[in-house]
Order: C-alpha cells, then sequence, then structure tokens
C-alpha cells in the first residue's frame, strides 16, 4: 500500500511541479556571492614580482584564498562556526598554511595553492596561547604550539609530533609567548604577574630543558600585549607605569637584570592613558627577528626603534600615524606608515626599515568613504620591481569590514564588502519611476494653474517620453551592433528605475559584525560594527552603504519602511531602530533607502527605554506610515506626530491593540491604545517559565494578501478558512531538557483579546524550533527526542462551511472556535531557517523555503503540509487533488532552488512579492548572499523563455496568405464555371 | 443536376430528336421564338415553363387537370397529422437525448460538451421561432393544443440539457463555484508588537 502511494505521489509530482532551472538558466535570475567575514589574519604568498595569492583567516572559522588581482575567491575552507571552530592562528610558509583552531583543540596545514588539507592534527587538551615556525639551519622543519601547560613540536610536513614537554609550575607562571630564531633553541616566555618573568630555553631536537631562569619585573602583568623580541635575541618590554621600556637578552647565561630605559631618554612622550603596544618582524623564522621595531606611544602616534649593541635609538617618528605594518621582499624589510591626510584621504609610505629613511615614490592615496569607517588593519605585500626599487600593494581593512586592495598610486584594485556576511536584517524596496515616469507624475501632483500652462505642461512631458523612447530604441540599435559580451549594464544610483514587472528592486540589508570574545564558550560581544547597505536586486552590486558610528555591543535592530516609493514627490522612507539592550534607550535613524542618505526628518527623542515599535497602516499628508514606540511606561510616541497623524491617532485609538512578549517572565501581555496615547491592559496570559520558555512568537506578514477565502471539497462545498489577522503563533520549549521529558508547545492566542484558540503539546520534542504563519497555516520543525528525527507539524484553522461574518473580521465579535487540523512529517534534514514565498494577490499556490545546512534552500510545496491529505485516497480527496498522506516528507534535488550555488550557514531567508503574481523574489543570507526568483505555481502570467515566437507568427502568417491565395483562386474558379 | 444553361439547350435540342448532337445553343427559328436560351442569366424554371406554354397552348390553357377546390375530409387529415409530427418533434427527440447523453457521460471534454451545447442551443432556437412555428400550426384545428405540446417539448428538451450541464457540473450551484468572488473581509482592529526589543 505505502508502494502506491509513494507511486501515486511521485506520479502527481512528475506531472504537476518542476521547480529546477534549466542549464542555460544558471545565473539569469540569480546570483550568489560569496564573503569570508573580518580578516584576522593574512599572509601574502608570493613568489615571483606579483603577488599570486591572499590567504586569509577570518573571524567566520574560515581559511580562504583570495585573487589579489580580482579579489575573487580561490577556495574557501568553513569550519564549524562558534567557538569550536574559532581561528586562533595562521602561520604561513610557503604553501603551506598552517592553522590552529578551536582554542589549540586542532592543528591543520592547508595546501595554499588548491586549498586542500594537507594533515590534520588533533592537539593535546589544554587553552592555547602561542604557535611559531620554527627553523633550523635556514630552512622551517618545524610548528611550535604553546598551550598552558605544554609545548609540543610538530613537523611542518606531515603534523606529527615531535616531542612534547610538560612546562615547570604551570599553575602559577603564565606562559604566554614562545620564541626561536634558527638556532636549536626554543625559548618559551611565561610570567607570574606582578612578580617575575620566567624564560625556559628548550632543546629543539630532543625536547630536554636546557636553561631555565627567572627575572624579577614586578611592574609585568602581561608577555603578550607588552613584550616582544628583537634583533638577537633581546626581549623588549614597554611599561606603562614607570614610562619605559625593558630590554633582557635570552641567550645570556649569567643572570642578569631587565635593563631599563626611560622613554624620555630617548626623547618620546606616551599619550595620556595610553597603554603602549610594541610591533617587530621576523622575516623568516629560521633567522632572528629583525632589530628594527614600531613603539605605539598613542592613537596616532608611532615610533620606529633601533636596536644595535644594545643600545636603543629612535630612528623616525611617525606622527600623525594610525597604522604601521613591516613587509619583506627578498633581503629587504619596509616600513609602512599610513597616516592621514585629511578628512576623506589617507596616505601609506614605505619607509627603508634600516634606515627609516623615506623611499621615493611610494606614497599611496586611499579615498575613504565618507559613510564607511576608519582604517583600522594595513597589510603590505612588498615585492622588488625590476630596477631593484620596492614595489608594495596594501590590503587595508576599515571599521566597517570593508577590505581594499590597493596598488600604488593610489588605484583600487578591487573591494570587498565583508559586512556582508553579518546581515541581521533587510527589508525589500521598490525602485522609484524613472525620471520621465517621475515628470509625468508629477504633473497631477502639482497645483493647477491655468488651462493653457497644463496643456503646455503635457505636451512638454509627452515629448519627452517620446523623447526618451527615442533614445531607448536608439540605445538598443547601438547595443544590437556590439558583440554581446561587451554590452555591460551599467547600474549606478542614477540609472535606477524600476522594471516592467517589478523585478528589481533596492535590498535594504543591515549588517551588524560583532568582535567576539569567546569566554568558556560563551560569546561576548566587544564591539558592534553596524552597516546599512542597499544592494541592487538583479545584479547583486552595492550601491550605497552607510556606516553607524557608536552603536552598543548589545545593540538589537529592527528595520521598517515607514514610506514605499509610490508617493512621488515624497522620497521613501526607511526607519531603522536601533536599541541598546543594557540601557533600554533607542535611536532612530531615518534615510533613504534608495540613496542611502540619512533623512533631514527629524526623529523623536526616546528619553524612555523602549519596548516595542508598531507600524500602524495609518499614513500622515505625507504618506508616511505612523510609527508607534512602547516605552517601559506603556506609553506611546508617534512618528511623525504631526497635528494631522495625532487627530487620526485619536480617531483610532479604540481599534488599535499592541501586545508584548516578556520571555523572561513568560508574560504575553495585551494592550489597549486609549486616546491620550497612555495605554491600558486588556489581557494577559503567563505561561510558567519554571515549566517552559517562550523562543518564538510570529504574526502575520503585514503585506500578506489571501486571494481565497476557503477550500473547495471534493463534494465542491467550502471549507472556509480562519483568518484571523490578528493571530499569534506562541511556542514554547520545556525547561527540562531530559529526552522522555522534554516538549513543544504551541499556543495560537488572539492578540486583539488574549483568548487561546488552540494549544498543542508535541511530547518528547526539543528545539530548535523554526516556526511558519502565514494565512490560516503554522508550519513548525522540531528535533523528536524519542524517534531522534527531525519532524515538521502542520496546523491549519477553518471556520467551517459557513463564514461567521463575510464582510469585516473583528476579533472581538468572534464566537466560534474554529476547527484545527495537524498532521506531522518526517523529515530527513534537520533544518536552519524556514520562510513562505510571498506573492503580490496570493494567488499562487504556497510554497516554503526551507534553509538547509547543507548550504541547499528547498522550495517545498505547501501542499505536502497538508493535514487534510487523507490516510486511504478516496473519490473525494482525488477530486480535491490531495496527496495521500505519507509520513516521510521527501527532499527532490529538483526542488532546489540554487542547485550548486550553496549558500553557506543560511540563516535567513527574506522573501517579497515582485509586480508579478506568479514571481516571488527571494534572498537567502548567512555567510553567503543568494538572490533569485521562485514560481511556486510556474510561469502561469508569462510566456516561457523558449516560447517560439517565429513558429507561431510563420504560422499566422503562412495561414494569412494562404487564405488570401485559397480566396482569390475560388474566385477564379467561380468565373470559368459560371462560363462554362 | 446539370447547369440551368445546359439543361435549357438539352431541352430544346432533344425535342428535334433523340439522335441530335448537343450543341452549346441553337435558334428555333421555326417556333418564331427569338429567345436564346443558354443565356446564362436564364435559370428560372417557370420562366421557361410559360415561354413553353406560351408556344404551344392557348391562354389560359393547363394541361393539367383543374384541383377540385373543395377541402376534403382526407386531406384535412393529413393537415392535422402534419402538424401534430411538427408538435410531436421535439417530444420524440428526447429519448434520443438522453440516449446521447447517457453515451456520452459526465467528463468535461470536447465532445460532451458540443453535444450539450447541442442539446441546450436547439430548444432554445425553437422556442426563439415560436410564432412561425405557431404560423405553419395555424391551419391545423388544435392548433392550441399542438402549441402547448410543442413547447413542452422544447422546454423538456432544454431541461434536460440542463441536467445535463448539473450533471457535470457546468451550474454555479455550490457555494465553491461563488469563492472567487468573497472579498476578503476588512480588519476592525490594528495590532502589533512583539517580543520585548
Amino acid at each position: 500500500m505505502a508502494n502506491l502511494r509513494t507511486c501515486l505521489a511521485f506520479l502527481f509530482l512528475c506531472c504537476s511541479l518542476c521547480d529546477a532551472v534549466y542549464e542555460d538558466q544558471v545565473g539569469k535570475f540569480d546570483w550568489r556571492q560569496q564573503y569570508v567575514g573580518k580578516v584576522l589574519f593574512a599572509h601574502f604568498e608570493s613568489h615571483s614580482q606579483a603577488s599570486k595569492k591572499l590567504i586569509l583567516a577570518t573571524d567566520k572559522n574560515i581559511v580562504a584564498s583570495l585573487n589579489p588581482r580580482t579579489g575573487d575567491l580561490f577556495w574557501r575552507q568553513v569550519d564549524k562556526a562558534g567557538p569550536e571552530g574559532h581561528i586562533d592562528t595562521l602561520l604561513f610558509h610557503g604553501q603551506d598554511a598552517v592553522v590552529v583552531t578551536g582554542n589549540g583543540r586542532l592543528l591543520r596545514s592547508w595546501e595554499s595553492s588548491v586549498g586542500a588539507l594537507n594533515w590534520e592534527m588533533l592537539l593535546d587538551p589544554g587553552s592555547f596561547l602561542a604557535a611559531v615556525l620554527v627553523g633550523t639551519q635556514d630552512s622551517v622543519k618545524f610548528v611550535a604550539v604553546l598551550k598552558k601547560a605544554t609545548v609540543s613540536l610538530h613537523y611542518l610536513s606531515n603534523g606529527h609530533q615531535k616531542w612534547t614537554e610538560t612546562l615547570p609550575d604551570s599553575d602559577t607562571v603564565h606562559y604566554q609567548a614562545v620564541y626561536s630564531s634558527g638556532g636549536s633553541q626554543l625559548f618559551v616566555l611565561g610570567v607570574v604577574p606582578h612578580s617575575h618573568l620566567s624564560i625556559i630555553t628548550f632543546n629543539i631536537e630532543d625536547g630536554e630543558i636546557t636553561s631555565q631562569r627567572s627575572v624579577d619585573a614586578p611592574w609585568l602583568s602581561s608577555i603578550q600585549a607588552r613584550c616582544t623580541v628583537v634583533g638577537q635575541g633581546v626581549l623588549i618590554c614597554a611599561d606603562a607605569s614607570t614610562l619605559s621600556l625593558y630590554m633582557l637578552p635570552l641567550s645570556s647565561e649569567e643572570p642578569v637584570g631587565l635593563q631599563q630605559v626611560p622613554l624620555q631618554s630617548l626623547d618620546l612622550d606616551l599619550a595620556l592613558g595610553f597603554q603602549p603596544v610594541l610591533l617587530t618582524t621576523q622575516p623568516n623564522p629560521a633567522r632572528p627577528p629583525l632589530a628594527q621595531f614600531f613603539l605605539q606611544l598613542g592613537p596616532d602616534h608611532h615610533v620606529l626603534l633601533q636596536l644595535s649593541d644594545g643600545h636603543l635609538s629612535p630612528l623616525r617618528d611617525f606622527q600623525p600615524a594610525f597604522l604601521v605594518s613591516f613587509a619583506t621582499t627578498g633581503e629587504k624589510t619596509v616600513a609602512a606608515v599610513l597616516s592621514p591626510k585629511n578628512e576623506t584621504a589617507c596616505s601609506v609610505s614605505l619607509y627603508s626599515a634600516d634606515s627609516g629613511r623615506r623611499l621615493l615614490d611610494t606614497t599611496v592615496t586611499i579615498h575613504l568613504d565618507p559613510n564607511g569607517g576608519k582604517p583600522e588593519k594595513l597589510y603590505v605585500h612588498a615585492f622588488l620591481k625590476k630596477d631593484d626599487s620596492v614595489g608594495y600593494r596594501v590590503l587595508v581593512q576599515t571599521e566597517d569590514h570593508t577590505i581594499t586592495f590597493l596598488q600604488q598610486p593610489g588605484r583600487i584594485v578591487w573591494t570587498r564588502e565583508e559586512a556582508l556576511a553579518d546581515v541581521v536584517t533587510m527589508e525589500m524596496v521598490d525602485l522609484p519611476l524613472t525620471g520621465t515616469q517621475a515628470e509625468l507624475e508629477g504633473e497631477f501632483g502639482k497645483k493647477a494653474d491655468g488651462l493653457a500652462a497644463m496643456v503646455l505642461k503635457r505636451l512638454s512631458s509627452q515629448l519627452i517620453l517620446l523623447q526618451a523612447w527615442i533614445a531607448h530604441l536608439w540605445k538598443l540599435f547601438y547595443d544590437a551592433r556590439k558583440p554581446r559580451s561587451q554590452v555591460k549594464n551599467e547600474v549606478t544610483i542614477e540609472t535606477l528605475a524600476r522594471d516592467e514587472f517589478n523585478l528589481q528592486k533596492m535590498m535594504v540589508m543591515v549588517t551588524a559584525s560583532g568582535k567576539v570574545n569567546w569566554l568558556k564558550g560563551e560569546a561576548v560581544l566587544l564591539t558592534l560594527s553596524l552597516t546599512l547597505f542597499g544592494i541592487d536586486s538583479k545584479s547583486g552590486m552595492v550601491l550605497w552603504k552607510h556606516y553607524l558610528r557608536n552603536v552598543q555591543p548589545n545593540a538589537v535592530f529592527k528595520l521598517m519602511v515607514q514610506r514605499t516609493t509610490a508617493h512621488f514627490p515624497h522620497p521613501p522612507q526607511c526607519t531603522l531602530l536601533i536599541k541598546d539592550k543594557e540601557t533600554g534607550l533607542a535611536a532612530l535613524h531615518v534615510f533613504n533607502p534608495i540613496f542611502g542618505k540619512k533623512s533631514h526628518v527629524t526623529p523623536p527623542t526616546l528619553s524612555r527605554p523602549v519596548l516595542q515599535s508598531l507600524l500602524l497602516p495609518l499614513m500622515d499628508q505625507d504618506y508616511s506610515k505612523v510609527l508607534l514606540l512602547i516605552d517601559d511606561e506603556y506609553k506611546v510616541t508617534a512618528f511623525p506626530s504631526t497635528k494631522n497623524v495625532l487627530q487620526q491617532l485619536q480617531e483610532m485609538a479604540s481599534a488599535i491593540y499592541f501586545f508584548l512578549v516578556d520571555a523572561s517572565q513568560g508574560k504575553l501581555s495585551g494592550f489597549r491604545l486609549r486616546k491620550d496615547l497612555s495605554t491600558e491592559l486588556i489581557w494577559e496570559v503567563v505561561i510558567p517559565p519554571e515549566v517552559q520558555k517562550i523562543v518564538a512568537v510570529k504574526g502575520k506578514r503585514a503585506n500578506e494578501h489571501v486571494h481565497s477565502q476557503g477550500r473547495v471539497m471534493g463534494d465542491r462545498s467550502v471549507l472556509y478558512k480562519y483568518l484571523n489577522p490578528n493571530l499569534l503563533a506562541v511556542v514554547t520549549e520545556s525547561v527540562d531538557t531530559h529526552q522522555e521529558r522534554s516538549f513543544v508547545g504551541v499556543f495560537l492566542i488572539d492578540g486583539v483579546t488574549g483568548r487561546i484558540i488552540h494549544e498543542a503539546v508535541q511530547r518528547k520534542a526539543r528545539g530548535p524550533i523554526h516556526l511558519v504563519h502565514s494565512e490560516n497555516w503554522v508550519v513548525y520543525e522540531y528535533w523528536n527526542a524519542k524517534s531522534r528525527r527531525n519532524e515538521f507539524s502542520v496546523l491549519e484553522l477553518f471556520e467551517g462551511t459557513e463564514l461567521y461574518n463575510s464582510t469585516v473580521f473583528s476579533s472581538l465579535d468572534r464566537p466560534h472556535l474554529p476547527q484545527v487540523l495537524q498532521q506531522s512529517y518526517i523529515f530527513p534534514s534537520s533544518i536552519s531557517t524556514m520562510e513562505a514565498t510571498l506573492t503580490e494577490k496570493g494567488i499562487t499556490s504556497r510554497h516554503l523555503l526551507v534553509g538547509l545546512p547543507s548550504g541547499a534552500i528547498l522550495s517545498l510545496p505547501k501542499m505536502f503540509l497538508d493535514p487534510r491529505r487523507p490516510e486511504m485516497a478516496t473519490e473525494q480527496s482525488r477530486e480535491e487533488n490531495l496527496i495521500p498522506y505519507a509520513p516521510e516528507m521527501p527532499i527532490r534535488t529538483e526542488w532546489f532552488i540554487n542547485y550548486n550555488q550553496s549558500v553557506t550557514r543560511v540563516r535567513g531567508i527574506y522573501t517579497a512579492p515582485s509586480g508579478l503574481e506568479s514571481t516571488c523574489l527571494v534572498v537567502a543570507y548567512g555567510l553567503d548572499i543568494f538572490q533569485t526568483r521562485v514560481y511556486p505555481s510556474k510561469q502561469f502570467d508569462v510566456l516561457k523563455d523558449d516560447y517560439d515566437y517565429v513558429l507561431i507568427s510563420s504560422v499566422l502568417f503562412g495561414l494569412f496568405f494562404a487564405t488570401m491565395i485559397s480566396k482569390r483562386l475560388a474566385q477564379v474558379k467561380l468565373l470559368n464555371r459560371a462560363w462554362r | 443536376m446539370a447547369s440551368p444553361g445546359g439543361h435549357g439547350g438539352g431541352a430544346v435540342s432533344t425535342r428535334g430528336g433523340g439522335g441530335t448532337r448537343r450543341m452549346k445553343w441553337a435558334l428555333e427559328l421555326s417556333l418564331g421564338n427569338t429567345r436564346q436560351f443558354p443565356v446564362p442569366s436564364c435559370r428560372s424554371r417557370g420562366d421557361r415553363q410559360s415561354s413553353q406554354g406560351d408556344t404551344l397552348y392557348p391562354i389560359g390553357y393547363s394541361d393539367k387537370p383543374v384541383p377540385d377546390t373543395s377541402v376534403q375530409e382526407a386531406d384535412r387529415n393529413l393537415v392535422e397529422k402534419r402538424c401534430w409530427d411538427v408538435a410531436l418533434g421535439p417530444l420524440k427527440q428526447i429519448p434520443m437525448n438522453l440516449f446521447i447523453m447517457y453515451m456520452s457521460g459526465n467528463t468535461i471534454s470536447i465532445f460532451p460538451i458540443m453535444m450539450v451545447c447541442m442539446m441546450a442551443w436547439r430548444p432554445i432556437q425553437a422556442l426563439m421561432s415560436l410564432s412561425a412555428t405557431f404560423k405553419l400550426l395555424e391551419s391545423s384545428s388544435q392548433q392550441w393544443l399542438q402549441g402547448i405540446v410543442y413547447l413542452i417539448g422544447n422546454l423538456l428538451g432544454s431541461a434536460l440539457a440542463i441536467y445535463k450541464c448539473q450533471s457535470m457540473g457546468l451550474l454555479p450551484t455550490h457555494s465553491s463555484d461563488w469563492l472567487a468572488f468573497i472579498e476578503p473581509p476588512q480588519r476592525m482592529e490594528i495590532m502589533g508588537g512583539g517580543m520585548v526589543l
């Protein structure tokens, strides 16, 4: 029977659905962009003048190789997200990129040309502290890894461990640095804070401790930030409290103390409250580091110092200089210094590391985007030119995680917006009409000034239209002559215009990339950089970006479209609500989503912490929707708050309700607006937080339309849908996570009255739960702990065969509870995110877009998730096109809308309707961004791509001529017959 | 049937004798008639007969016996019968229609649809030309009865067609047929909110 069922289902599918793209459609409507995240470590692979590759390790746990010419990815290796895959360090030598991941869990070596894994070693447990390449006799052979209690040496060629040694007194001494200079010794430096420095020397050959000594250093708390080794094994430490540098030769046998060099003796002065930072370079791990090093004395003050014969001397003072870096090519080492030029530009210059002399003609000017961030990191790739002078390229990373690759004399080779790996939320906004269309529209907007003037205006605008049309035709003609590859559609903000079917839109993306510190597996956000992007949905080009400064690390965001482009000449308007979680205070950033410019509209100042916001369908006289902000005293602030709006609000107040969900207390409360913009509590539902916690609350999307109010049954009667626009789906998870006792609860609550319409409990189930709530159904996915599998469950609500009130829907007047149907299915994969397709009028059938951890996006027809699927197929169910129930939900590879364009770590899917009813625009974002169109019911309103215009028109013309000819023939024949 | 011109020529020539050659046209001067028979436009048979009558018989002569103008009883019966035939026509078709209906089945495809259209169209056409039919029945004594029978027959025919439509599901008699016209209900309350940010 089951066989027959699957057969039936299969047959049904074969004839009704086919979502896969054809080969020639690849990349026609879709695009994918791959990102790597914020760069932590970067190395240039350089064998010749042109750098072949750029090896990066990023905060997204990625090791990647970029093409320095184009900025494209050569390869990318994505490790597990979170602390488990965190990249501790990246060492690069020759063709090998050695990476320590997961706080010293794994040591890996990647082959840099193709990204293949050379080897992987599991390291001994213990938190990772440092790793260096170790060379002997001018060749690099080993990697030394320092952990809390051990130091180990691994072969670079195969990763095998040469030796591992336990460090003495590791519970008191904090070992923090490991150093080798090509000899047979390996130094491990440790510190007992505010007491002494401990130096242990190991023999590289057998790991034996050759010497061990301690030096008094009561001012020293940490080596990592303050100390470095320069020259022939001299440890240099900087101390802010005594304003001096300390020197100590590491390899000297006799017990020497730290030699103090006050900064004043070098004519240097430390900026107030600044911790000095030392920067050194070791071009070849088998040789000692350079004797020259940088000392940072202030945020924009660096000094190049030199150590020669045990004496420190300043070579050059750089002020102002934001960033410094060393680069080596052949035998030459240069220092690159980035200094500000003016408000919008910086310049990078090269200096000889040996002398501190400036190299001629080496200045690169970097123009900074006024809407971008400041430079944050500088990586320099130097190479020898043919005339033996030093040429270089720079990789600059700014605060908004843009990486720019520049070459002399300031030409930008490429730019990557790595912030887009952290999209938090997005909206799609219609593009504005073209200038001519707008001109025509504007005519109706303006006030009339006489008949003749109006006629003239109309004529002139028509003339402009005609002109534009001719120009368009000319362009078509002109482009047609060129070979296709040369025709480039340059997209700029100025040329942006809505297309015929509104398929091209502006994607407004909010990215928030935080600098995360992993503390015992818990993420602690240190900083947050918030950038807004405007991306053309057709090409994926970044059209504008806006970096917002001074955003608190714990901020949460909500993006709303207050005014669309439909109200020319008023500009469209988006509002981003930024709320700091700690203080609760919120700010509004109001901007134009097409140009990214900050709007001149002044948002209200919010003095009280904001709890929630609510975008009303009400509009003020400027057609901007009213945004209500509810503060912690349950008072409401309206934005915009003109007289008109306040008056409308007073009239409407009794019909405006809102609900707040406090997950920590398990409390849902509903409020009603009063005329004086205060609120009253009208209902409260408490879900005991000791038993279960609220994990998700979802209402319906505001722009969702439902065309059909019911479902046609087999006997041609109607089962009316329960389309409550105020319905909320609340999902809870049990606090007890034991396999036998865990459960998932689903509550359907009316948001106006607080009435619990339905509640369901799924026993032996666990999260994470993904939920979609739309029309009259709720689909959720959970983990079945008993059967150890993922399951989908669908709830559908029906009013019955009669409508209670077909003209208005009021939650306050619904005496009957709806009929609720539920069915569950086994899904063969876990899922990352889920969303439903959305079309303009809601006529097209719905699909669920499911993001899988594999990176595929599955377009699952909603009719598979239909609680009315019968156990046994009957005449009536067949009539209704119901597929007989089968517990297993298939995953068919044709349903992958992104074919082989996997979206790594997909976090969210956004759907937007287009101007065509059949078409829904989809954007999936995660580490990558993928945009495409889906046609859940196929393209019923568009002629197919392969529509045979030639055949049809030739048949038409042929028939037409055949008719003409046969008519003529018939006339001749009649005449002839008449003459017979 | 040969064209009238050819026929006329034939008639003239055959009069001369069975063995004469067929000609395209000929003048028969002996009869004192200058009319050219094979004129293409000369198509009327009555015209030719009258010309023959003119030439062969005196005016007013008829070679047929003069019919008895008094209406005979048998003829009346005949008219009556003929009228009843007309009146009962639609009723007689019903069994045939029933059979066709049964044969064509209830699936919606081109043939059953054509059948239904024919079945529906014929009675409607008949009902539309009711006055013409009544005129036809005027000569009958049972005119009204026949008219009513004819009407009932046609009504039955159209009822049958409607029944067929019904059984094929072509009539909007179910609530589902009106589903597409239901407007989405207007929303009385505005609601929003969510998790405390």
